[in-house]
């Protein structure tokens, strides 16, 4: 088995493209700052590692195993500025797992582009892919992230407190999912 | 990890590990449907019960993270087994244990669940110096999801059709505690409010 999928992807005012080489810069706007990476795993990345990034991302466009990611640069369509990126993650396939990300830059928050590029990344994983369940997670302390998930109708499924360690302190996690089902229902 | 003083005792049970002429006292229980639906490691057959017991009498201590103590639950009276509880040491930087266990379901219901299981709390935080105890349980199984709040744990998951259990979609509970709120409850305190999820 293996997902394929059919890109760029539109949504009314959003682009998902796969990544190119010309990105670095756009990528860097935002991946190098603190506040971009304070909950996430990796901490602000150098011009180099945004470079070897975006060399990884540019063949991550379709699954052909578990673990695989489908990553894409968003895009204004009208203006062709990148704004962030969406991440869809093969996690089981005997159980039809997806974990769906994103990462905006801070200037293009609150204007629904997130919301507009996720709703797409779900239709991709449940009418495209066929998944069962699709899944995301995030640092309790970043509400707008967890507050996304909510306005995307995922259920609050697990909120951890100390479970692991993360960047050196004990870590705060939740988790969102959203059934095919429950997606398929609402759309 | 050294210095376990084995078997652990509470009001009413002894906590040691198992013994080869366990086998068939652990038939008794292991084998009923009522039990299998939630284990892992589901036993059909006599066989696969000796091989259960063999495993479980290896779990003698925790010397590496992913190892697992087990200890049959022997009520103090009439020597009868009941069941077994176990800590798994699932991971040493972040200091996490899980509780697992069974219990005769003819049995159930008199607290014996709630002794071996705060014996085995007290043991983690206490001698093993783990920071959090987490316990997964089926979503259908009420019977452990209260005990689980019975004994001061939040629930910090529950996850619908993540992964297929037994052939079927899993609706899985994850109840956990911390070290300083087990020491905090002092045993007799008011449970904290579970938090809300899903």
């Amino acid at each position: 088995m293996g997902f394929f999928p059919a890109l760029p992807i539109m949504t009314s005012r959003v682009t998902l493209r796969p990544f190119t080489r010309g990105d670095v810069d756009a990528v860097f706007d935002y991946r190098s700052r603190e506040e971009v990476a304070l909950y996430l795993f990796d901490a602000p990345l150098s011009r180099d590692e945004c470079a070897l990034a975006i060399q990884q991302r540019i063949s991550q466009t379709s699954w052909t195993e578990e673990g695989d990611k489908i990553v894409l640069a968003a895009e204004l369509t009208e203006t062709g500025a990148l704004i962030g990126e969406v991440s869809l993650i093969w996690r089981s396939s005997e159980a039809r797992q997806g974990e769906i990300g994103w990462i905006f830059h801070p200037d293009y928050h609150g204007r629904g582009y997130a919301t507009e590029a996720a709703r797409a990344l779900f239709d991709l994983g449940f009418k495209g892919a066929d998944l069962h369940r699709i899944f995301a997670r995030c640092d309790a302390r970043n509400d707008s992230s967890w507050r996304l998930m909510e306005r995307l109708g995922m259920r609050r499924e697990a909120h951890f407190r100390e479970h692991a360690l993360f960047k050196g302190g004990w870590d705060e996690e939740m988790v969102y999912a959203v059934l095919r089902r429950e997606w398929l229902n609402d759309a | 990890m050294s210095g376990l003083d084995l078997p652990l005792t509470t009001d009413r049970l002894v906590l040691r590990t198992f013994e080869r002429s366990d086998v068939p006292l652990v038939s008794h229980y292991h084998l009923l449907p009522g039990v299998q639906r939630y284990l892992v490691r589901p036993t059909r057959y006599r066989e696969d019960v000796s091989e259960a017991v063999e495993i479980m009498r290896s779990q003698v201590g925790l010397q590496r993270p992913g190892d697992t103590l087990t200890l049959a639950m022997q009520r103090r009276g009439d020597k009868a087994l009941l069941g077994h509880v176990s800590l798994k040491w699932s991971d040493a930087t972040a200091g996490q244990g899980e509780l697992l266990f069974a219990i005769d379901p003819a049995e159930a219901g008199h607290g014996f669940l709630t002794e071996a299981l705060t014996s085995m709390l007290n043991l983690a935080f206490d001698h093993f110096h783990i920071h959090r105890v987490f316990v997964r349980c089926d979503g259908r199984d009420h019977h452990s999801a209260k005990l689980m709040q019975k004994l001061g744990m939040r629930l910090e998951a529950h996850y619908r059709e993540h992964a297929l259990f037994q052939g079927e979609w899993d609706e899985e509970l994850h109840f956990a505690i911390l070290d300083r709120e087990w020491q905090a409850s002092a045993k007799v305190r008011p449970l904290p409010l579970r938090e809300s999820v899903a």
